[in-house]
C-alpha cells in the first residue's frame, strides 16, 4: 500500500543525491583549477558551492516539514536522521573545494610548481571513497560501505607520507615554501573529504542495520 | 532506559549506550492467555508483563485483541457473553483468574478508564466518593472529604472543580469528565490503572492534560494503555507491545520498538504499510 511518506522521502533521497553529484564534480573542478593554474576555474567553484548550500538548506526545510508532519519512525526515522546528516557532510564537501579552490588561485600567481603525482593519488583516492559512499546510500549497500570504512586509514597514510614528502622539499629549497605550505593545505582538506566519505557510509550502516559505529574505535579505548 | 540504537563494540559502554539495566519488576503477569467470543479465538497464547515502574502500552490494528487482552487484567471480560479466557494472570504473583478471586475487589485494586467518559449521574463530589464509601475506605465523612480532595489533586482536577463539587458530573467538559473518571478510579487506591484508549473521545489539549496525568501517576501505579495513536504510545509508555491477529507479536521498550523495531511487521505497522 502506498503511503503519504513515500514521495515525501523518494523527493529527499533525489535532493540529496543531486547534492552528492554536485559536491564530487565541485571537487574534480577545484582539483582541475589547481593542476590547470586556473583562476576562473577556482571562481567557479565558488559559484557552484552555493547551488549546494541551497540544497542544503532546502533539505532542513523539507525534513523540518516531514519530521513535523509525517511524524517518522523506525527505519523512515533512521533514514530521515541520517539525510540530515550525510548533507551537513556534503556541505563540508562543498567548503573543503572552495578551500583547495582558494590554494589554486594562489598557486596561480606563484612561479610553477607542478603538484607531484602523489598528491593526485591521494586525491582520487579520496574522490573515489565520496562516490562509493554515495553509491552506498543510493544502493542501499552496506557491503560498500563498509568498504569504504576500511579505505579511511590508507587515505590517511597517504596524506601523512604526502606531507612528510613536501617537508622534506622545503627542508631542501626553502624558496619552494610557500607553494609546497598549499598543497600540504590541498591534501588537508582531501584527507577530510575522505573523513566525510567515512561518515557518510556510517550513515548508510545506521539506515540500514541500526548500528550506530561512529567512533566505534575511539570510544572503545576509552573505555 | 534502554537505548533504540545499538553502538558497535565496547564504545557502548563510554556513552552509556548498550548498558543493560534490569527487568522493572513485574506488577502483574499474563502467561499463556487465550481469549475466545465463542468460536472466534481473539487472543492467542499472550504473555505479558505490566511493569510496576513503567507505562505499558498496547497498540496494533482495529480488532488485533488489544482492548480484549487488556480487559483480561480485571477481568472485565466476564462480564460478556459468550467470553472464554484460558491462562494464567497474576496480580504480584498470586493468581487472579480462579472462582474463588473476588472480582468486586480486584477492579479496586485495578482499576479501568474507558474510551469515553462515563461518569455516574451523580455530583462531581459523589463520582468520586462512591467507590470509597463501598469499599469501606472512609469511616467519617472528614476521611472521605480528604480522600475526594487527594484523588482530585492526584488527577489535576482539584483546582478546576473545587468551588463546584456539588455540580453534576456530566456538566464538566470531555476532558475534565475523563480525569474525573481517573480520579474516581484513583479514589478507591488501585495498585494498577488499565486504560483504553483514553483519549480517543479528546481534543488535543485535553489529550495532552491525560498525557502529562499519566507521565505524573507513573511509578506510583502500574499502567497499561491501549491506544490507536502511536505517538501517543511513544510519548507516554516506555513499554510497548504489538498485537496483530490476536497475536503479541513483539514487545520491548518503546524508544527501541520506535525506531528499530525487531520484527517486520512491526516495522510496517508502525511506519503505516500496513493497518
Amino acid at each position: 500500500m502506498p503511503r503519504t511518506f513515500d514521495p515525501v522521502i523518494r523527493e529527499l533521497r533525489g535532493m540529496l543525491l543531486q547534492m552528492g553529484s554536485r559536491s564530487e564534480a565541485i571537487l574534480e573542478k577545484s582539483l582541475q583549477a589547481l593542476e590547470e593554474r586556473s583562476e576562473p576555474l577556482a571562481d567557479e567553484v565558488d559559484v557552484d558551492d552555493i547551488d549546494i548550500d541551497r540544497l542544503d538548506v532546502a533539505i532542513d526545510l523539507a525534513i523540518l516539514e516531514a519530521l513535523a508532519l509525517n511524524a517518522p519512525v523506525a527505519g523512515d526515522l533512521r533514514e530521515i536522521f541520517s539525510i540530515k546528516m550525510i548533507a551537513t557532510d556534503l556541505e563540508r564537501v562543498g567548503d573543503l573545494a572552495r578551500n583547495i579552490a582558494k590554494s589554486a588561485r594562489r598557486s596561480a600567481n606563484r612561479a610553477e610548481l607542478d603538484p607531484p603525482a602523489e598528491l593526485y593519488r591521494l586525491a582520487r583516492s579520496a574522490i573515489d571513497m565520496l562516490r562509493r559512499a554515495l553509491d552506498a546510500y543510493a544502493r542501499s549497500d552496506v557491503e560498500t560501505a563498509r568498504g569504504v570504512l576500511d579505505d579511511d586509514d590508507l587515505v590517511d597514510a597517504e596524506e601523512e607520507e604526502f606531507i612528510a614528502q613536501e617537508l622534506a622539499e622545503i627542508a631542501g629549497d626553502a624558496a619552494i615554501a610557500p607553494q609546497a605550505v598549499d598543497l600540504i593545505l590541498v591534501a588537508k582538506n582531501l584527507e577530510r573529504v575522505a573523513d566525510h566519505a567515512t561518515n557518510i557510509a556510517e550513515d548508510v550502516i545506521l539506515i540500514i542495520e541500526a548500528q550506530n559505529i561512529k567512533h566505534a574505535t575511539k570510544l572503545g579505548a576509552a573505555k | 532506559m534502554n537505548h533504540a540504537f545499538t553502538h558497535s563494540g565496547s564504545a557502548s559502554a563510554a556513552v552509556g549506550a548498550l548498558t543493560p539495566e534490569a527487568e522493572p519488576p513485574a506488577k502483574m503477569s499474563a502467561k499463556g492467555v487465550d481469549v475466545y467470543y465463542g468460536d472466534i479465538h481473539a487472543v492467542k497464547n499472550v504473555s505479558l508483563d505490566i511493569s510496576k515502574q513503567d507505562v505499558t502500552a498496547l497498540i496494533g490494528p482495529s480488532g488485533c485483541g488489544k482492548s480484549t487482552f487488556l480487559r483480561c487484567f480485571n477481568r472485565m471480560n466476564d462480564d460478556i457473553a459468550g467470553c472464554r479466557v484460558t491462562g494464567d494472570i497474576t496480580l504480584d504473583d498470586n493468581a487472579i483468574t480462579g472462582s474463588e478471586m473476588d472480582v468486586v475487589e480486584l477492579r479496586a485494586r485495578v482499576g479501568m478508564v474507558f474510551q469515553k467518559p462515563y461518569p455516574f449521574p451523580k455530583s462531581i463530589e459523589e463520582n468520586v466518593a462512591y467507590g470509597p464509601r463501598i469499599h469501606g475506605l472512609a469511616r467519617k465523612g472528614v476521611e472521605l472529604d480528604e480522600i475526594v480532595e487527594r484523588s482530585l489533586r492526584l488527577a489535576g482536577l482539584w483546582d478546576e472543580v473545587r468551588d463546584r463539587l456539588d455540580s453534576p458530573a456530566n456538566s464538566l467538559s470531555g476532558g475534565q469528565q475523563q480525569r474525573l473518571c481517573i480520579a474516581r478510579a484513583l479514589a478507591v487506591e488501585p495498585e494498577v490503572i488499565l486504560m483504553d484508549e483514553p483519549c480517543s473521545a479528546l481534543d488535543p489539549i485535553a489529550t495532552a492534560k491525560i498525557e502529562e496525568l499519566i507521565e505524573e501517576l507513573r511509578g506510583s501505579y502500574a499502567i497499561a494503555i491501549v491506544t490507536h495513536n502511536l505517538q501517543q504510545a511513544a510519548r507516554v509508555s516506555q513499554i510497548t507491545a504489538f498485537l496483530h491477529l490476536g497475536e503479541l507479536i513483539e514487545v520491548g521498550p518503546t524508544s527501541k520498538i520506535f525506531t528499530n523495531p525487531a520484527n517486520q511487521k512491526t516495522d510496517d505497522y508502525i511506519t503505516g504499510r500496513y493497518g
